[in-house]
């Protein structure tokens, strides 16, 4: 370490080769639930951090329990980061689709004629009415719409909403 | 990034740098600057008249040797707390002599209570003692600050505490020996307690006056 302090590189390599095993097993042992990323982590900001404070190391004093000080520093803020993070971050299952399939807000004592429905569904945009068709008539779940007629998922909900709001402005109601 | 890389990268950038003193040489060089600067405004202040007679009183010498006490032992506390890996125990250094010297403040009000009651107690505003504490603290306190930004201060509050107790403890130190204000309650609020104003104040800039290291 004092020849690190002297500007020695090579003394300094092999210094931080010798040292990252120790880091490793130490920073294990204190965070056992951490992953082997989390404690690789630990491991390269000691090292960082020791190169940045390497002068406040005083030569002929003990060496280990300066990096011991400086690694449960770096743990502990480590330990700090990860369970903030854990608290606003929960596991979410695997789903499918972004929204449940809900029918279209209409209001219930408005029925429209069928065949004005139909006529104006025939005059959007093909990508809209192809939307309309399968979600609201056919009543398909977004992934086999998707599927279906390779729109997005996305793409399909932006379709949807806009025909709905073509519909009701054809249909004489207020958007 | 991979662990070898960046010890190759550091090895590449491996400056000499300067080492941090023996701590004992640092306590001894922020006490020989605060010293010279304390004793300095005493001298420019003059000494008390009755200085001599004072040092006669138990209350007087107690409390002034508790708060040069509290000084030296807040320095290696600061210090300390700017090295990585020094013992834990150098951090509570400065409790012991802190107690002896707030009980002496308070075994002094107690004292005058009893012989002269709540209503003979003196006590007046005396909104000198805050400047005065901090004018003759400014100098130990900056040459404090400088030294433990040379460190790495891994708990900046801390450390700023500890190293602004060690400033205010030696100010009013100093404070008494020209300030000739001794009645218990003037003692505890106005001096101590500008030595405890400046000490919240300080810590609560503190991660402002010592950044972290990385």
């Amino acid at each position: 370490m004092a020849a690190a302090q002297r500007g020695d590189g090579a003394s300094y390599v092999c210094l931080l080769r010798d040292v990252t095993p120790l880091l490793r097993r130490v920073a294990q042992r204190r965070w056992p639930s951490a992953g082997a990323d989390h404690i690789e982590d630990v491991v390269q900001d000691t090292l960082l951090t020791l190169h940045a404070v390497r002068h406040t190391y005083t030569p002929g004093r003990p060496f280990e329990p300066w990096l011991m000080g400086i690694l449960r520093h770096r743990l502990a803020d480590s330990v700090r980061r990860s369970v903030r993070r854990s608290s606003r971050e929960f596991a979410v299952a695997n789903l499918e689709e972004t929204f449940s399939d809900v029918p279209a807000n209409m209001e219930e004592e408005w029925l429209p004629d069928r065949d004005a429905l139909h006529k104006a569904i025939a005059g959007l945009s093909p990508a809209q009415r192809r939307a309309v068709e399968l979600l609201k008539l056919k009543e398909m779940s977004l992934k086999e719409a998707a599927a279906e007629t390779g729109m997005s998922i996305t793409a399909l909900k932006v379709a949807t909403h806009r025909a709905l709001k073509s519909l009701r402005a054809v249909l004489g109601r207020d958007g | 990034m991979n662990t070898e890389k960046l010890i190759e990268e550091l090895g590449r950038n491996a400056r000499p740098v300067r080492p941090l003193a023996m701590p004992g040489r640092r306590l001894l060089g922020w006490l020989a600057v605060s010293m010279i600067a304390v004793a300095s405004l005493v001298m420019m202040m003059g000494l008390r008249a009755d200085l001599a007679t004072k040092l006669g009183e138990a209350s007087f010498t107690v409390q002034q040797i508790a708060s040069l006490a509290t000084t030296i032992a807040a320095a290696i506390a600061a210090f300390a707390a700017s090295v990585p890996g020094e013992p834990r125990w150098k951090l509570w250094l400065p409790a012991a002599p802190l107690a002896v010297w707030i009980a002496s403040l308070g075994h002094q009000c107690w004292q005058e209570w009893v012989r002269f009651g709540v209503g003979g107690m003196e006590f007046r505003p005396d909104f000198i003692c805050i400047p005065a504490i901090a004018m003759i603290g400014i100098v130990p306190a900056g040459a404090m600050v400088a030294m433990v930004r040379r460190g790495a201060p891994f708990h900046p509050r801390l450390t700023i505490i500890l190293g602004t107790l060690a400033a205010g403890a030696l100010a009013n130190f100093g404070l008494r020996l020209f300030h000739a204000s001794d009645a218990a309650l003037m003692v505890l609020v106005w001096q101590f307690g500008s030595v405890a104003l400046f000490t919240a104040l300080a810590g609560l800039q503190g991660r402002r006056l010592l950044p972290r290291p990385i």
